[in-house]
């Protein structure tokens, strides 16, 4: 019993600084979040705490729904295209790599090493109307105009899955090393191919990268405000900016408060649902 | 199970039928080493064949051969008559039962076992079956809804047997599969899989560095050291008529002795040895020595009687008495040095030799082997 107790307060003690961080910066913000969002803005920004649930209402206005959609729409498909880029690359690093693997791993790390400000606005470069992408274009006479590359969905999600597709690719690499290889000689061995090796047995086996992975890019592009903000433009605005408009331009903190619960609701329930259909029953036991 | 026994014919190994594994002149080389050295092989259908011998002696490289994951690096290799060079592992008529298992973690006890037929394109009727009589055939019935992560060892092992097995191949490839197992657990798996073996028909290749375990299970054994093969022969010729020194000292213990043929007879030869015995030994044929030769002699511990009388008599003391429960093995020093060692059955008697003890031994010629090599 003692020995017990002793142990309780050993683990009290190393868990309290994490808990005391997590509980100052980031419990007590997510609460006040949650409380503003009940909350009533004033004209000059303050906010009078009620129990007002008409700024959730608000968020059901058709604008607002379809810029959560188009949020989520994009943030999908960033995933996804995330995937079909980092699966083969993974693939590649862990079993081809050879020793080449760790400097092709640093090379998927080194864009985290600028801001990812300055890289966004490398794609307003590339992009923009007189920008390298365009002017390569006309000079090969591909196009004669310039195209309207910015200012698009598209461009939002270039810039997306270019900032995003490390997150995908060092889960995706991390459980592809863990992969024992005698699995693989085993499969043949029972009269697979390479390709059913590779769905029946490799792939399912690093379906944990696959998850972390999505996950790891899906919530923060779904957030995502800086990258809409300078590649999309007045026309494909996210969620994010919008939540940021709401706090910063328009001082309207409970209705922002609203949109981000919102957001963090829509996004766990999107989570679970993934994990439920992909995972669970296959990743007992790996 | 009835199924197996229906389809393929109760044999023994035949000895002259087509083999069911054949090599000639393979050769395996990684960079500069060479791990299987001019290999000749040819394993009977229906035989339990081992390759034994120390790690590192090729056997493994030789079974990923027949395999499939490793290509010769010269020489040919066949299975069932067929040539297998350049044919990968997924259209070979073998399959293999590994020495970590191998099994798919994210597939249950049945799945795995299906997991070949599945590949193979069986009806989803018979795969349920099949699947079924395996699972009763290594006694696993009740098991299939189990990961393979919450398995014992012995039962993964069987479930590694299963999944290899239902796909009745030719030749069933075994690497150290008990190698994992404890040693009472090991003791059941041989027998079980020695009658499966006997009543499946199916050419068992079982590689093993455990001498007991290649003596009890197998029909042939093929005894490898650097890559070549030593001899292959049946347990009891393996173990009375060793070929040369490595294989007497690799299959049980045994004392050899080695000097200059200083006479010969008709299949007896004696040695001096360096430190002035006389070893009277048996001369197998095809091994005859002439006068004047360096030879070797041995002779096993249970063959050395203590006292008594025989062709070979030499005095010594006792140096260690080792009580084995069955038998007590005596270590005795020769005058000259020698260490032979001898064991001797425990029977209730008066004779009570102790450390320390003067001692003599003796054994016949008969029981003396001249060595090759």
């Amino acid at each position: 019993m003692d020995e017990r107790k002793g142990w309780s307060w050993r683990l009290a003690g190393l868990l309290s600084p994490a808990a005391f961080w997590l509980g100052i910066f980031f419990m007590l913000p997510l609460m006040l979040i949650l409380v503003y969002s009940f909350g009533r803005s004033g004209v000059y920004g303050d906010i009078t705490i009620t129990f007002d649930p008409s700024n959730y209402l608000r968020v059901f206005d058709p604008l607002y729904l379809e810029i959560i959609g188009r949020s989520l729409a994009i943030a999908g498909l960033t995933t996804l295209f995330c995937f079909a880029l980092g699966y083969p690359l993974a693939y590649f690093i862990t079993f081809k790599g050879g020793r080449w693997k760790l400097a092709l791993l640093l090379m998927v790390m080194i864009p985290f090493w600028t801001s990812l400000l300055v890289r966004a606005y490398a794609w307003v470069v590339i992009l923009g109307g007189n920008g390298i992408a365009n002017r390569s274009l006309q000079f090969l006479g591909i196009t004669s105009e310039p195209l309207n590359l910015i200012f698009t969905p598209q461009a939002v999600m270039m810039g997306m899955v270019y900032s995003y597709l490390p997150f995908m690719i060092l889960p995706l690499y991390a459980s592809l090393e863990k992969f024992d290889s005698r699995l693989k000689e085993a499969a043949q061995d029972l009269g697979a191919s390479r390709w059913h090796t590779f769905w029946k047995v490799t792939f399912p086996l690093s379906l944990p990268g696959v998850i972390a992975g999505s996950i790891l890019v899906f919530i923060p592009s779904a957030g995502e405000f800086v990258i809409p903000d300078l590649l999309g433009g007045s026309r494909t605005v996210m969620t994010g900016n919008l939540i940021q408009q709401q706090f910063l331009n328009a001082r309207d903190w409970a209705f922002g408060s609203a949109l981000a619960v919102m957001l963090g609701v829509l996004m766990l329930g999107a989570i679970l649902l993934y994990i439920r259909k992909v995972g669970t029953d296959k990743l007992e036991g790996v | 199970m009835e199924e197996y026994t229906k389809q393929i014919p109760q044999s023994e190994a035949k000895p002259d039928t087509k083999p069911a594994v054949k090599l000639s002149g393979v050769c395996k080389r990684f960079g500069d080493f060479t791990a299987v050295d001019n290999l000749d092989l040819g394993i009977r259908e229906g035989e339990f064949f081992s390759l034994l011998g120390p790690s590192g002696c090729g056997k493994t490289t030789t079974l990923r051969m027949i395999a499939g994951f490793e290509d010769p690096s010269e020489g040919t290799l066949s299975v069932a008559g067929e040539p297998m060079l350049g044919v990968p592992p997924y259209r070979r008529p073998v399959n293999t039962v590994f020495q970590s298992y191998a099994l798919f973690p994210h597939l249950d006890v049945a799945e795995n076992v299906a997991f070949g037929l599945k590949r193979s394109k069986v009806a989803k009727g018979e795969i349920g079956k099949r699947v079924a009589e395996a699972c009763e055939m290594v006694q696993l019935s009740g098991f299939e809804n189990r990961k393979s992560s919450n398995l014992s060892g012995g039962q993964q092992q069987r479930v590694a047997l299963a999944r290899a097995l239902v796909n009745r191949p030719k030749v069933l490839l075994l690497d150290e599969p008990l190698g994992a197992l404890d040693l009472k657990l090991r003791k059941e798996m041989q027998i079980e899989l020695k009658n499966l073996q006997h009543s499946l028909g199916i050419t068992f290749v079982y590689v093993t560095h455990d001498q007991e375990e290649a003596l009890t299970m197998s029909d042939r054994i093929a005894v490898m050291d650097d890559g070549k093969v030593r001899q292959i022969a049946d347990p009891a010729t393996l173990y009375e008529l060793p070929a040369d020194r490595f294989v007497a000292g690799f299959i049980g213990e045994t004392n050899t002795f080695s000097g200059e043929v200083v006479d010969t007879a008709k299949n007896r030869a004696i040695i001096h040895t360096a430190d002035g015995m006389d070893i009277e030994a048996f001369v197998p044929d095809g091994r005859e020595v002439s006068k004047g030769e360096e030879a070797h002699a041995a002779v096993r511990p249970e063959k050395v009687r203590l006292g008594g009388e025989g062709d070979n008599v030499v005095s010594g003391k006792i140096r260690d008495v080792v009580y084995l429960g069955s038998s007590t093995q005596y270590i005795v020093e020769t005058s000259g040095g020698e260490r032979i060692s001898l064991v001797k059955q425990n029977i209730r008697d008066a004779s009570g030799e102790k450390e320390g003890d003067e001692a003599t031994v003796a054994w016949d010629a008969e029981n003396c082997l001249i060595l090759g090599g």
